[in-house]
């Protein structure tokens, strides 16, 4: 048991002592070689992956322990001891060292074998979140640049925590005016893009621990226009240059199945009833007003008839079209047709197609 | 994009495919005469040499037996070598009209509404544009068309009811055209009557007189004003107006209405070229026109101004429309005494007979037996004695016990049945 605390305490020294001695870089080279394949990461290769750091039960005993990580400090844990450590609320790290106050539900499977990398993918989504951006947004190629590079140097300040305070609070600032931003150009938008993601962290939830007063004072400083306030709103952290203003949507149409088309009769208002003594019968019938027929569609349908090719004058305009299909005669059944009967053949009906 | 009537007619099949000039129809109706006379003479021809090669080799073989053969169905039994004697392209269309207005009596035989009857009618009309009564057979498609309307019009009778009304007509026979006469008609089944427009325009006047009809879009009047004007119009063309109570217009309507629906569009109409060269609204106005001229002139000014030059050009078209229809021999048949109807409809039938007889000796051969010819063309092309052939039959068996062996392999075998029958 001594042994294997032991290693917990310099893993990664050992882990190069057991390469034979050699430097750093020799072992990483061999580790990237393709003759040699590096070893399979199996659960039982690095002894003090089964032993949690807490309890210090091991895998050998409890074959069906999970081992979970906080993104506040990414130590890990086993899943009884956060269980019992943190089932009444927040409370401390207990690796010795670490005072940071952890919560239950912030504990999650690592994704990524190395913490490292897990910590830099969480960083990265959350700038990324706040630092939205596309090369439409900006002005000209160069001014997109250096907008990244910008990003860049927040993310990389974070991840190696250069600075981190001030960096935290100008990330805060960007990202509130962002949404103000928004807020005023697209309020739907806003209401979708506001509601709280439960799979990305959010920067400020784990500032606020306790319940209680600080809490209050946040939310009543939303709500009352304080000087204070105002006066960080107007420092946003972060400005671009060559940022384009946000252009607000255009307003949504109202659907339109018929896409623009619609009939407009040329030549008669249909009225809501017609008093003849044959449509009497079809008006009193419960039978077909159940049915759902409606005498209404019946008059458009007969006005419609009515005047249907009133003024189409069958002899101008079948010459007119003729005459401007002899050209290219091939057009229609009826033109195919035609061609055929005037070639040598019969339109032999029994195998036209 | 808002559209018209006038648009929504150009979207029919109807405008598109078969309205026609009447030049372009005689043109046509010559073509198939032209390609139906040198199909038939030249399938005749080749029918007598088949058979004068079978004539000489059975008299070669035995002496007797002479011409015992011929009672095949072409004309053979005078002169072998005689011309065959073609319709021609009048003969061809007094034909067909003859079997439209057959085809009309047939509709009202069976008891089929007249939209059902005119469609059929219009079927056969298109139908004989595009061939020939020589190549098919008027009687027999013009059962097809009646059956085949019925069932696109909402007015469907079982086959074998349809053809129990009919003596020594089997199912096969008026199925066997079905197809031809479907793709004949160039699979367009909507034909556009002027029935509906015509009760349209009906309810619309009642309401015009009774003071009630909103006016059309472009129609500068009120709706009284146009009451007013309704109500002094002159009772014949050419009349002093004259004031009307609104009982009385509304019965004259009423009996405009009547006369154009029954005497107008349920004969002259269904029996001319109208539907090919005009438009249904325009055949109804020109039906209304020939039933009640200041009431249609009125109406149409409503509809047109009579300033616009549209007015003009549709009153033209309508005059030559309504010139057709009155034309027919079916138009007021009561202006003609007893005796000369009687003397017109004997003269009418030795006609119409002697053209039936004469299309007898000018059938094509070829298309003589539709439902031979029908069931040649299915899959199972059926022998004259009824049996599949020989090698097809066998083909058959071969591949359905095939898939039964498929199917046992997957499924198991059937359930051997009890054999004493027990349940």
């Amino acid at each position: 048991m001594s042994k294997a605390a032991s290693r917990v305490a310099n893993g990664g020294a050992k882990g190069h002592a057991q390469d034979g001695g050699a430097s750093p870089l020799s072992s990483n080279l061999r580790r990237l070689s393709l003759a040699n394949p590096p070893p399979k990461p199996s659960a039982f290769a690095d002894p003090s992956s089964d032993i949690c750091p807490v309890c210090k039960s091991s895998r050998y005993l409890n074959p069906n322990m999970v081992f979970l990580v906080n993104p506040e400090c990414y130590h890990k844990m086993c899943e009884s001891c956060v269980e019992r450590i943190f089932s009444h609320g927040p409370a401390p790290c207990p690796i010795a060292g670490c005072k940071r106050t952890l919560r239950r539900p912030k504990f999650r499977r690592q994704t990524f074998e190395d913490l490292k990398v897990e910590r830099e993918v969480d960083i990265r989504r959350r700038v990324a979140k706040a630092f939205n951006k596309v090369e439409q947004d900006f002005e000209t190629l160069r001014d997109f640049n250096d907008y990244l590079e910008v990003v860049e140097e927040t993310t990389w300040n974070l991840i190696l925590k250069i600075d981190v305070e001030t960096t935290e609070r100008r990330l805060r600032q960007f990202e509130e005016a962002q949404k103000a931003e928004l807020n005023a150009v697209n309020p739907a938008a806003a209401r979708r893009v506001n509601e709280p993601d439960p799979t990305v962290l959010s920067s400020t939830s784990h500032v606020v621990l306790k319940k209680g007063a600080t809490q209050r004072k946040v939310a009543s400083a939303v709500n009352t226009p304080d000087p204070f306030i105002e006066d960080t709103k107007t420092d946003n952290g972060f400005i671009f240059r060559g940022l384009k203003k946000p252009k607000p949507p255009p307003p949504k149409k109202v659907f339109d199945p018929f896409e623009g088309y619609g009939i407009t009769p040329d030549y008669y208002v249909t009225q809501e009833s017609y008093d003849v003594d044959w449509l009497t019968w079809f008006k009193d019938d419960k039978a077909h007003s159940a049915g759902g027929f409606g005498m209404k569609d019946f008059y458009d349908h007969m006005l419609c008839e009515s005047f249907a090719g009133l003024g189409v004058f069958v002899g101008e305009e079948i010459e007119a079209r003729e005459n401007g299909a002899s050209g290219d005669s091939a057009i229609g059944t009826q033109t195919a047709a035609m061609a055929a009967a005037g070639g040598a053949k019969d339109v032999d009906m029994d195998d036209v197609f | 994009m808002p559209l018209t009537e006038d648009d929504l007619y150009r979207t029919s099949t109807q405008y598109k495919y078969w309205s026609f000039t009447s030049a372009q129809l005689a043109t046509q109706r010559e073509t198939t005469n032209l390609q139906a006379t040198e199909r038939v003479k030249a399938n005749v021809a080749r029918q007598r040499a088949a058979r004068a090669r079978s004539q000489v080799e059975s008299a070669n073989t035995s002496d007797a037996g002479s011409g015992v053969e011929t009672g095949g169905n072409t004309p053979l039994h005078l002169g072998a070598e005689k011309e065959v004697n073609c319709l021609t392209v009048a003969e061809e269309k007094k034909l067909v009209d003859t079997f439209c207005e057959r085809a009309l009596e047939l509709g009202s035989f069976l008891k089929f509404p007249i939209d059902v009857t005119a469609t059929g009618i219009q079927f056969l009309r298109r139908f004989y544009l595009l061939n020939s009564p020589m190549t098919y057979e008027p009687q027999t498609i013009s059962r097809t068309a009646m059956f085949l309307a019925g069932k696109l019009n909402n007015h469907n009778v079982g086959i074998e009811k349809y053809v129990a009304k009919f003596p020594k007509v089997t199912a096969e026979q008026v199925l066997a055209p079905e197809y031809l006469l479907v793709q004949g008609l160039r699979f367009h089944f909507q034909v556009r009557h002027p029935f509906h427009g015509l009760k349209g325009g009906h309810l619309e006047m009642m309401e015009m007189a009774r003071g009630n009809a909103a006016p059309a879009p472009h129609c500068t009047e009120t709706r009284e004003e146009l009451q007013k004007a309704m109500l002094a119009l002159p009772k014949h063309a050419r009349g002093n107006p004259q004031p009307w109570t609104v009982e009385q217009m509304e019965k004259r309507i009423t009996q405009a209405y009547g006369f154009a629906d029954k005497r107008i569009l349920k004969g002259p109409a269904q029996l001319t070229d109208a539907y090919f060269l005009y438009t249904p609204s325009q055949i109804w106005l020109a039906a209304h026109l020939l039933a009640d001229e200041p009431l249609t002139l009125f109406y149409l000014s409503t509809k047109a101004p009579p300033t616009s030059p549209l007015h003009e050009k549709l009153l033209a078209t309508l005059r030559a429309c309504a010139a057709l229809l009155s034309a027919h021999h079916t138009y007021k048949p009561d202006t003609l005494s007893a005796a000369e109807k009687e003397a017109r409809d004997k003269l009418e039938k030795e006609q119409v007979s002697a053209l039936i007889r004469k299309l007898k000796h000018c059938r094509d051969p070829d298309k003589m037996d539709l439902v031979k010819l029908n069931a040649a063309q299915k899959r199972d092309a059926v022998r004259a004695d009824g049996e599949l052939e020989e090698s097809v039959a066998k083909r058959r068996k071969v591949q359905r016990e095939g898939f039964e062996k498929q199917a046992d392999d997957f499924w198991g075998p059937e359930l051997k049945k009890e054999a004493n029958g027990t349940k």
